[in-house]
């Protein structure tokens, strides 16, 4: 017995509580002081995997952990203190009469300190684990995928995707298995612009969940019409192990979630961590953003992956079987779907059973999307739903073939979201020479694959621009914003198109002056898809300039513009603009203005690319054409 | 610098999206019983703010094991918990995957109740044909099609 040793331990009048208040097993005070000392002699408070387990990251004075819950810290100071926490931790696992005991709560800490130091379990208080025991039979984990939801097609803030995790059991079906998410936690009593400070600054909890992976893809692909990819890990059947009883002990335990950094994604990174120590996630991460792509690219890199599966959502499903049949069962399909026509109609109509399969089967997706959307109300819902597959099951025989679902180019194959730009021009025969740059994310001239088509946002993209005869620096424009999401219409689907554009600009004024103004520009219309134009945009336009060279100091101008937008190849795309604003407000002569662009994109791999422009711009006793030729590097 | 893009972030945030968070676990008895999260019910810039920070309102939960207990349970109870959480939460995917004689939720019926893959295409065909006896009407509740799939299977 060496308890009365005089070790700083003991300092910690609350430890001494502990040990006052709760009897230890008979005979484990000499033990558990010898795992202490075990513990203190090895350094184990310095280990890394301690670290990843307690979410340490180094900080001002030493340590601290990312978790701001005091329930995850069986030490007072633990948040910053890794030594404490660990002696408060192996307290707790001799402590007989925590309910529940602490090897229970804390699973992966007490797996690892008993296989580290090691602990013998015959001499630990409470042996059995009922709850963790359950949950680990039911989840029965045997290896783990990334899953990755893409953006909402058409809300470019949902661009960044967004990443959990999916538990695999011994079962073939995906669909038993479980989802392991991390989120804020949002309180609905907010107001609004209260929501969005508090979920970049903070001030919302971030708590792990655990559900049915069935339920997230009810969520993501059915509801929310995201495309879900699963990246199978190659986690062997151990590490798994462990990273199930990390998520297990964080229970109920928050962190401050951090919408730019601390977010979904970046701490999936730390389960990886506590799964296969010897990755290093967490601490590859030093911009300002760790969006979902960063995460996924990081794991990539890692080599944790071992092969993807694509799960479309319901709307590009219903898409693609659309466009598999012909427009007569199209418009059929609709009619049945919003009540119009009956499905016994369909059985004894002419149509070939294949096409009759074919019908019903889009009729069924779209009349459930339509209820999901809430656009039909629950009772007609049951009962239309039901009458449309009781005819579909009299269509006996195998499934009409039809081409399989294009899968569009995952999400990693994008280029990266950092673009620094040099350009090379004329204005009205003035050359000049421009640099710029944005720290995120895609604009509708970067190349395209595996980002959604028709969607872009960019963040704060500065640009300088130099004129070399009159020896001037410009600040050319500041957005902070520029948004634009094309989402097509068709036959089912009926989205709005929207863009906001808000930051400093250059405009041009009579007698060739250039000057800075603010601009905030709105929009909203329709889209479609039509060939071999590519997507066509008709948009009605508000602009709002603010400079002291207008009258009233402002020019409020409405308008619309009409523009295409097409792929051609990998390579080339096309973007042309035309777009003519009336001044309505303020200084209304010179709010008028009338421009004409055309973009020329040529990709030259995934993270380099050059964009060959013109414009003219024309309004009172103004009428400059700009030729420009840009190079583009993304990191 | 930081603080600036932290701005420009919030400022897209009010202005961006359109996108809605999507629904919660299933909780009901019969076809169409998804529940609708409540931020459905709150203003837009709410529902931007949550589908854009991945934000979720109400608890988050351990929903390891769910429960089918507030629904009338099945006579022949002698399939799993398991395989009666799945018929109660994914009635309507159920329905039809039945209809169509394919799909993943019939497959993962099939392997929750132990159907050998040899065997799985007359399983589908014959629940196929038996669709109007195991959804015989819109308020179908999830016990009846479970003990309608067993004792269909059982006879098939």
């Amino acid at each position: 017995m060496r308890r009365h040793g005089a070790r700083p331990f003991f300092l910690f009048p609350l430890l001494l509580l502990f040990l006052l208040s709760s009897p230890a097993w008979p005979g484990t005070n000499g033990y558990l002081e010898e795992m202490k000392e075990t513990a203190a002699r090895r350094r184990l408070q310095d280990d890394r995997y301690w670290d990843i387990l307690l979410f340490y990251k180094p900080a001002a004075g030493g340590r601290k952990s990312l978790v701001d819950d005091p329930k995850f810290f069986l030490a007072p100071g633990g948040k910053r203190d890794p030594g404490a926490e660990l002696s408060a931790t192996l307290d707790a696992m001799f402590d007989g009469s925590l309910s529940p005991p602490a090897r229970c709560r804390f699973p992966a800490r007490y797996e690892w300190l008993k296989e580290t130091l090691p602990i013998d379990p015959a001499r630990l208080p409470r042996p059995d684990c009922p709850l963790l025991d359950n949950n680990l039979r039911a989840i029965n984990p045997k290896s783990v995928s990334l899953i990755f939801a893409s953006g909402h097609m058409n809300a470019p803030a949902s661009m960044f995707g967004h990443t959990f995790l999916r538990l695999d059991s011994a079962y073939e079906s995906p669909l038993l298995s479980y989802a392991v998410n991390y989120a804020a936690t949002i309180n609905p009593k907010d107001s609004g612009i209260a929501y969005a400070f508090k979920g970049i600054f903070g001030y919302y909890p971030g708590y792990y969940s655990i559900l049915p992976y069935y339920a997230k893809v009810r969520e993501y692909a059915n509801m929310d019409q995201r495309d879900l990819w699963e990246y199978r890990t190659n986690l062997t059947e151990a590490e798994v192990r462990r990273m199930t009883l990390h998520i297990l002990e964080m229970e109920g335990i928050y962190a401050d979630y951090y919408f730019l950094d601390e977010n979904c994604s970046y701490d999936l990174l730390f389960l990886f961590e506590a799964a296969r120590p010897s990755v290093t996630l967490t601490d590859r991460h030093k911009g300002f953003f760790v969006t979902p792509i960063d995460t996924l690219r990081s794991v990539l890199a890692e080599g944790l992956i071992d092969n993807v599966v694509f799960r479309p959502s319901t709307a590009r499903t219903i898409r693609h079987k659309a466009a598999e049949a012909g427009e007569a069962e199209v418009v059929l399909a609709k009619s049945l779907a919003s009540g119009d026509a009956s499905p016994s109609d369909v059985i004894d109509g002419p149509l070939p059973a294949a096409d009759k399969a074919r019908v019903l089967d889009l009729a069924s997706d779209f009349t459930r999307y339509l209820y999901l959307k809430r656009e039909i109300p629950k009772d007609p819902y049951q009962g239309r739903y039901l009458r449309i597959l009781a005819a579909r099951s009299t269509v006996a025989g195998p499934p009409p073939e039809s081409r399989p679902l294009p899968v569009p180019a995952p999400p990693e194959s994008g280029h990266l979201v950092s673009r620094a730009s040099l350009a090379g021009g004329a204005r009205d025969g003035r050359p000049f020479l421009e640099v710029a740059y944005r720290p995120a994310y895609h604009s509708l001239e970067d190349p395209a694959e595996g980002f959604n088509e028709g969607s872009q946002i960019v963040f704060s993209e500065a640009a300088a621009r130099w004129y070399p005869k009159d020896e001037k620096v410009r600040l050319q424009r500041l957005d902070l914003i520029d948004i634009v999401s094309l989402a097509p219409r068709d036959a089912f689907f009926r989205p709005v198109s929207w863009k906001v554009r808000t930051g400093f600009a250059t405009r041009d004024f009579p007698g060739g002056v250039e000057s800075l103004v603010y601009a905030l520009n709105p929009g909203g219309g329709f889209a479609w898809k039509v060939s071999p134009l590519g997507i066509v945009s008709l948009l009605a336009e508000t602009d709002l300039a603010v400079s002291g060279r207008y009258d009233r100091s402002f020019a409020l101008a409405m308008g619309g513009s009409a523009g295409i937008a097409r792929q051609v190849s990998d390579r080339w795309g096309v973007l042309a603009q035309a777009r003519y604003v009336h001044g309505v407000l303020g200084d209304r002569e010179r709010g008028r203005r009338f421009t004409a662009s055309l973009k020329l994109p040529f990709r030259l791999s995934r993270n380099r690319s050059l964009v060959l422009e013109g414009e003219h711009a024309d309004g009172p006793s103004v009428h400059v054409g700009t030729i420009r030729l840009t190079w583009n590097a993304y990191f | 610098m930081k603080k600036l893009f932290v701005m420009v972030a919030a400022l897209s945030l009010i202005v961006a999206g359109s996108a809605l968070a999507g629904g919660n676990m299933n909780t009901g008895c019969g076809l169409g019983t998804v529940i609708f999260k409540d931020v459905q019910n709150q203003s837009t810039l709410v529902q931007i703010v949550a589908a854009t920070t991945n934000g979720t309102l109400g608890n988050q939960t351990f929903g390891i094991t769910s429960g089918t207990s507030e629904c009338t349970q099945p006579k022949n109870y002698v399939q799993s918990d398991r395989l009666n959480e799945f018929v109660q939460a994914n009635m309507d995917e159920l329905a039809r995957d039945i209809s169509a004689g394919k799909g993943e939720t019939i497959s993962t019926i099939a392997e929750l109740m132990g159907v050998p893959s040899t065997q799985r295409d007359a399983f589908n065909a014959n629940l196929q044909a038996h669709f109007q006896q195991i959804f015989p009407a819109p308020g179908v509740e999830f016990a009846h099609v479970v003990d309608t799939i067993v004792s269909v299977s059982n006879q098939g």
